[in-house]
């Protein structure tokens, strides 16, 4: 008889940010010390957006927006960097231990078991995504979800993910504060080439129940288990509740300040290859986010897989070489070498500003 | 300095199964992460610390560090008072890359008596017992890669 996991399926209502990310911080420490096997949470959000555990919320948000559009933005307990959430949105939450026998080993191995079963659910509804380590999955060289995890209670740990079914792109560059929005003034829309949803992909509606559906099947697939449908017990309701109150509702969680300072800054390098124009974020001395523009020759994809390889790593020149590097081939930016494209990357670190 | 399988570790430091490490100078304990596991997290990009004189036990979480969107725990190795806090941490998280068990040290715990710390030490990983420990890490990675061929 194979395995059975728990299933909270939420297709009633979208929740608050507060309601979502209590539960799924309680499915980890459910498995950890309330028994529980393995819990998957599927579920949708009011129209909100919500940083990692570590950004700087005030640097990342126009907060102004997203209280005149209603928006709600919280801090989830996963690392790293915002995601805009809503009722067209999938949310996925999965409580396990890392040492359960069905999961890859390593920080590396445990992404890639999870992003399994999401291509698969993929595969299912005729879209053939892939994986772009370390944390992304792809269509075409566009990013259709994210991925991210955090070690909690004893050895389980919380991983988060959401789908996108569809998105508004408007909104999301009205309420974000990151380095894209000054290429807005240019007209120049950097999330359409950078981001997909499934909709987009397969040119039909496709509601968020069947994907939900499909996710669920999929889980079952890839793992070799079953799901019973079920809700949070006493002990869980108990510790949902502590944390909507404790946490989640409270400015000391969501405006935390033990981040580093959010900074930004641009960088501008003529080249053989042409102009290279770097749109850099940084978070104390780390990346958390790169974009490379200007007027060389180039592939969406391929700059995608630059910017995406820069992303969550030190901005260091040694570590920033290595991860382009690292993702590297032959003309990927014609007439631009390793070293060029550093120097230029370095030039906005250097210039950057305080947000 | 003992080099496993490609990995610093050496001989003199005491080893937590979370993969921290442990200097031990009296009752006086410097803490950081090793190359094993910064080699296997990749870069650094947040530490998020406690405060100094927190109480901390063997085993307990007392720290959590992120790399890429993964945020793991910083287990305590031994029990006592947290005395110092590396400040450069603040700055650039990415001395626990660069220099693991120099300038990357994460902490200071004063353990309050020296029995109780001798005897909490025998429950970590030191001497003939690192090789082993490295070797059992390093097979359940090279598992998943037969597993995936």
């Amino acid at each position: 008889m194979s395995e059975q996991w728990r299933l909270f399926k939420n297709l009633r209502r979208s929740v608050s940010t507060a309601e979502g990310l209590a539960v799924d911080d309680t499915l980890p420490q459910s498995v950890a010390r309330n028994n529980s096997p393995p819990i998957l949470h599927l579920y949708t959000f009011i129209p909100s957006v919500i940083v990692g555990k570590y950004q700087d919320i005030g640097a990342a948000l126009r907060l102004e927006r997203c209280r005149a559009r209603g928006v709600e933005f919280n801090r989830r307990s996963t690392g790293g960097g915002t995601v805009i959430m809503g009722p067209e949105i999938v949310a996925l939450g999965l409580g396990i231990n890392v040492d359960h026998p069905r999961l890859k080993k390593g920080v590396g191995g445990v992404f890639q078991s999870l992003s399994l079963v999401l291509l698969r659910a993929l595969d299912k509804i005729g879209i053939q995504g892939y994986f772009q380590p370390k944390n992304d999955l792809e269509v075409n060289g566009r990013k259709i979800a994210g991925l991210s995890a955090a070690s909690e209670a004893d050895s389980c740990l919380l991983f988060h993910t959401s789908l996108l079914v569809d998105f508004d792109v408007a909104l999301m560059t009205d309420i974000m504060n990151t380095p894209v929005i000054k290429l807005e003034d240019k007209g120049y829309n950097c999330f359409s080439q950078r981001m997909t949803t499934v909709r987009d992909e397969l040119g039909r509606g496709v509601s968020v129940t069947e994907m939900i559906d499909v996710i669920q099947n999929s889980f079952e697939e890839e793992f070799s288990i079953r799901f019973k449908e079920d809700s949070p017990d006493e002990w869980e309701e108990k510790t949902i509740q502590g944390l909507i109150d404790e946490r989640y509702t409270k400015d000391e969680w969501i405006f935390s300040h033990r981040h580093p300072r959010a900074r930004m800054g641009v960088g501008q390098l003529k080249t053989k290859g042409g102009l290279l124009e770097i749109y850099l974020a940084l978070s104390g001395a780390s990346i958390e986010s790169v974009l490379v523009t200007g007027d060389f020759f180039s592939t969406s994809e391929d700059l995608h897989r630059i910017e995406n390889a820069l992303k969550w790593t030190s901005a260091r020149r040694e570590s920033i070489e290595n991860n382009i590097a690292s993702v590297w081939h032959d003309n990927m930016i014609y007439g631009i070498d390793v070293p060029t494209l550093t120097k230029a990357i370095l030039l906005a670190k250097e210039n950057q500003v305080r947000l | 300095m003992a080099e496993i399988k490609g990995y610093d570790m050496p001989d003199e430091l005491f080893y937590h199964e979370e993969h921290s490490w442990a200097k031990v100078e009296g009752v006086k304990v410097t803490v950081g992460m090793s190359d094993l596991f910064q080699k296997e997290a990749g870069d650094i990009v947040f530490v998020d610390l406690p405060e100094e004189e927190d109480e901390v036990s063997q085993g307990e979480t007392c720290g959590k560090i992120q790399s890429r969107k993964w945020i793991g725990k910083l287990v305590a190795p031994v029990s006592g008072e947290i005395t110092e806090i590396n400040e450069e941490m603040e700055e650039d998280t990415s001395l626990i890359n660069t220099d693991p068990y120099g300038e990357g040290w994460i902490l200071v715990i004063e353990a309050e008596d020296e029995d109780e710390l001798q005897a909490e030490l025998k429950n970590l990983i030191h001497g003939d017992a690192v090789q082993g420990f490295v070797e059992q890490e390093i097979a359940k990675a090279e598992e998943e890669k037969a597993k995936d061929e």
